[in-house]
């Protein structure tokens, strides 16, 4: 297993990918409080780590299409209607 | 027939049919009086006639069931049943409780039988569904454990298959959560509470592990498709049947005061409940599509489609319709639930067991893999005739239902409920000929067993 | 080929069905499906009252949240090296893996543990009002879930110490990763919409 930091595996760093979104969605909904696009962005990274966990973790990235396109309309149809339900005020 | 045990099968379907036609006729008296009240008015009065129509088509499916199993578990498991000594005996037991029971209800003020059977010793009568007197509820306990005693210790000596299995957890969950039948505490909200968990979680819940069972059954040995394909269809059937309906519960918790988390959750978990039935259709559908022999027994493919097909329009299309919390505010107890309610279980709990009849009767009889092309013509036009005239009552009893929804709930001044009654009387005129039609669909399906024609071999060579 | 070319490599050819047992994923299709609706109900009703949320948030454990994201990421991390041990032949290094797995598990359930104890000692029940109803409610059905992926990794790694999976045959292993991997994407969705968005 090569760790060094200049080739790590690639679950490794998606895994430290997840690890630094994460941190930065919550730093970001503490700071930028009153920010109208907040909601709107920490939907996009939580839809962007769903995709690396799609993809990466869950290896949809070697399987045909359909089952890809699947789980990407759910994570970005459920988040699109949490977005409409949080301009609604 | 692998397993002359097997026969044990045919009485329970024979009482089956034979107290569904009653229950058939029972319905047809109140569907008539709806509309003219005072039918046969002192001697059978509403109230009684519609516990003997309820009681009965619980009864009948039972005995369907434990048929079902009889037949069906001796040659999954590939050994003799248990005891058939038994099983002959549990059946004159259960038969004739039930008759004594239905006696009960039509020939005795309700309150003087249970003074009659010792209600006051321990009491669970006086609730829908349940109103058997206490010592007939202990009947049906006795009976159900020694059916399943029976299967159980035929399936142990024997095969394992998925089929068998998952037929077991359901009718162990069956048995089960009939023992909540005598849990009747005074608090009113708990006492509905508990009482779904008989119904809901029969019907809702493990009876449809029985459905699946013997669907899956009657695909693999018509359709000859790899057992395991299909069981594994089966698995993911009753995984979605018990994820959505287990907490599905709570859609009967929405107004009987308990806490009102319930109007969430179970408007979401029921809203998912119509899944399972879908998968069902697709699932018959495929396997048949892919079959690779073509089974002589025409008729009990079309009953097995259909049931997956009436199945998912009534238990799970309608269903769906009344389901969620801010709908079922005004849908609650009107006719759209008697039209959800009838469909509901011809579609998925009477058409299963006449599927498996349908399937097991030639060889019960000793006739081969099918009945005569002609008797199956019969059967078939049965079919038709119960299915259809069966949507035709849930279509006009919706239509009552959204009249009264609008009129008594809905609308700006509503009405009182007779009021709005004699406004839907024309729906159920209507629903009653529909009835009348189905009756003449059930008398067409017993005629249908002593239809002759060119039976065994013949049959073999024309398939 | 090693287990490193087989994650990252984008496929000329792509499989027909995902990695492990087909029936799991119907599986995961239908939890994913439960959930994105609870999801969405919990928006909405927060669209009718807003105050009442937005204030009850701020009593929410944050950092517990962070946390137990972090842990579930670490464990799907975990677990995706214990399909790839197993690929490259080594069924006591997956057993490993996933055994770390199941320690984020343990980790995450503590810290939950540790939140409810907090929220019931200050007398929050499913009935104290909406948003609480929800926190509670989908964060219980959530923590089932966990601990149904700990059984799940448990069983496979039970059988993968004993040598029950090999190079070819270990769909097991891929199956229960599977699950795990659900139950994560379900946190990741579940963490900012309770505990940060405001």
């Amino acid at each position: 297993m090569n760790a060094t930091a200049l080739r790590l595996r690639p679950c490794t760093r998606v895994w430290v990918m997840l690890l630094a979104l994460t941190t930065a969605s919550v730093v970001l909904g503490n700071r930028a409080g009153g920010w109208a696009a907040l909601a709107p962005l920490l939907l996009a990274l939580a839809v962007l780590k769903g995709q690396l966990v799609v993809d990466h973790f869950m290896e949809l990235r070697r399987v045909r299409r359909r089952w890809r396109a699947l789980l990407y309309t759910y994570l970005v149809l459920v988040a699109a209607l949490i977005g409409v339900a949080f301009m609604i005020d | 027939m692998q397993y002359k045990s097997q026969a044990v099968a045919k009485p329970y379907f024979i009482a089956a049919i034979a107290l569904f036609a009653a229950q058939v006729v029972f319905g047809l008296i109140l569907g008539l009086q709806y509309v003219i009240g005072d039918f046969l008015f002192p001697e059978l009065p509403f109230n009684q006639a519609r516990m003997v129509h309820t009681n009965l088509l619980i009864v009948w499916l039972l005995f369907g069931f434990m048929g079902a199993a009889y037949y069906l578990v001796p040659e999954e498991a590939e050994t003799e049943l248990h005891s058939p000594k038994l099983a002959l005996a549990l059946f004159w037991i259960f038969l004739i409780a039930g008759a004594l029971t239905v006696l009960g209800y039509v020939f005795l003020r309700y309150a003087d039988l249970a003074r009659l059977t010792g209600d006051a010793l321990f009491p669970t009568m006086g609730r829908e569904f349940l109103e058997q007197p206490t010592i007939i509820k202990i009947g049906i306990v006795v009976v159900a454990l020694g059916f399943l005693y029976n299967i159980g210790m035929t399936i142990l000596k024997g095969r394992k298959t998925v089929v068998n299995l998952v037929l077991l957890i359901g009718l162990v969950g069956l048995a089960g959560l009939f023992l909540f039948s005598f849990y009747n505490p005074d608090n009113l909200v708990l006492d509905k509470y508990y009482w779904w968990w008989v119904v809901h979680l029969w019907v809702e819940g493990v009876w449809e592990l029985i459905l699946g069972a013997i669907l899956a059954f009657v695909l693999i040995k018509t359709t000859g498709v790899d057992r395991e394909v299909i069981e594994k269809w089966l698995y993911v059937i009753i995984s979605l049947a018990l994820i959505t309906g287990i907490i599905g519960t709570g859609h009967h918790y929405y107004w009987i005061g308990t806490p009102e988390y319930w109007q969430w959750w179970g408007s979401i978990f029921s809203a998912l409940e119509p899944i399972p039935f879908f998968a069902m259709v697709i699932y018959a559908f495929n396997i048949v599509n892919r079959r690779r022999r073509e089974h002589p027994n025409k008729a009990a493919t079309l009953w097995a489609l259909g049931t997956a097909v009436m199945a998912f329009l009534g238990a799970g299309v309608w269903g769906f319709l009344h389901t969620l919390a801010p709908v079922n505010f005004y849908t609650h107890g009107t006719q759209i639930t008697a039209a959800h309610g009838h469909m509901a279980f011809y579609g998925a709990y009477a058409m299963i067991v006449l599927t498996m009849i349908s399937y097991a009767m030639p060889k019960l009889r000793g006739m081969g893999e099918a009945a005569s092309e002609r008797a199956q013509l019969t059967e078939m036009w049965s079919f038709w005739l119960m299915t259809v005239s069966m949507v035709f009552i849930t279509l006009f009893l919706t239509g009552a239902g959204v009249l009264q929804v609008w009129l008594q709930r809905y609308s700006e001044a509503p009405q009182a409920f007779m009021a709005v009654q004699e406004q839907i009387k024309i729906f159920y005129w209507m629903r009653e000929t529909a009835g009348l039609v189905f009756f003449t669909g059930l008398v067409l399906y017993v005629i249908s067993h002593f239809v002759g024609g060119p039976t065994g071999a013949k049959a073999k060579a024309r398939a | 080929m090693t287990a490193t070319a087989v994650i990252d490599r984008a496929p000329a050819t792509r499989l027909p069905s995902p990695p492990g047992d087909l029936a799991i994923w119907i599986f995961i299709l239908a939890e994913l499906l439960v959930f994105g609706l609870l999801f969405v109900a919990y928006a909405f009703a927060r669209a009718g009252d807003v105050a009442l949320f937005n204030h009850h948030q701020q009593e929410l454990d944050q950092a517990a949240g962070l946390i137990n994201t972090l842990l579930l990421v670490t464990g799907s991390y975990f677990v995706v090296r214990a399909v790839a041990a197993v690929r490259g032949g080594s069924g006591r290094a997956c057993a490993l893996w996933l055994a770390a797995g199941f320690g984020t598990g343990v980790l995450f359930v503590a810290v939950k543990f540790g939140e409810y104890a907090d929220k019931f000692a200050a007398g929050v029940s499913l009935s104290t009002n909406t948003f609480y109803m929800f926190y509670l409610g989908l964060t219980f059905f959530h923590l089932m879930h966990v601990l149904m992926g700990m059984v799940i990794l448990a069983a496979v790694a039970q059988k993968a110490w004993c040598g029950g999976y090999s190079r070819v045959e270990h769909a097991g292993v891929e199956t229960g990763a599977a699950y795990w991997h659900m139950v994560d994407l379900v946190w990741l969705i579940l963490f900012p919409l309770l505990y940060v968005m405001r």
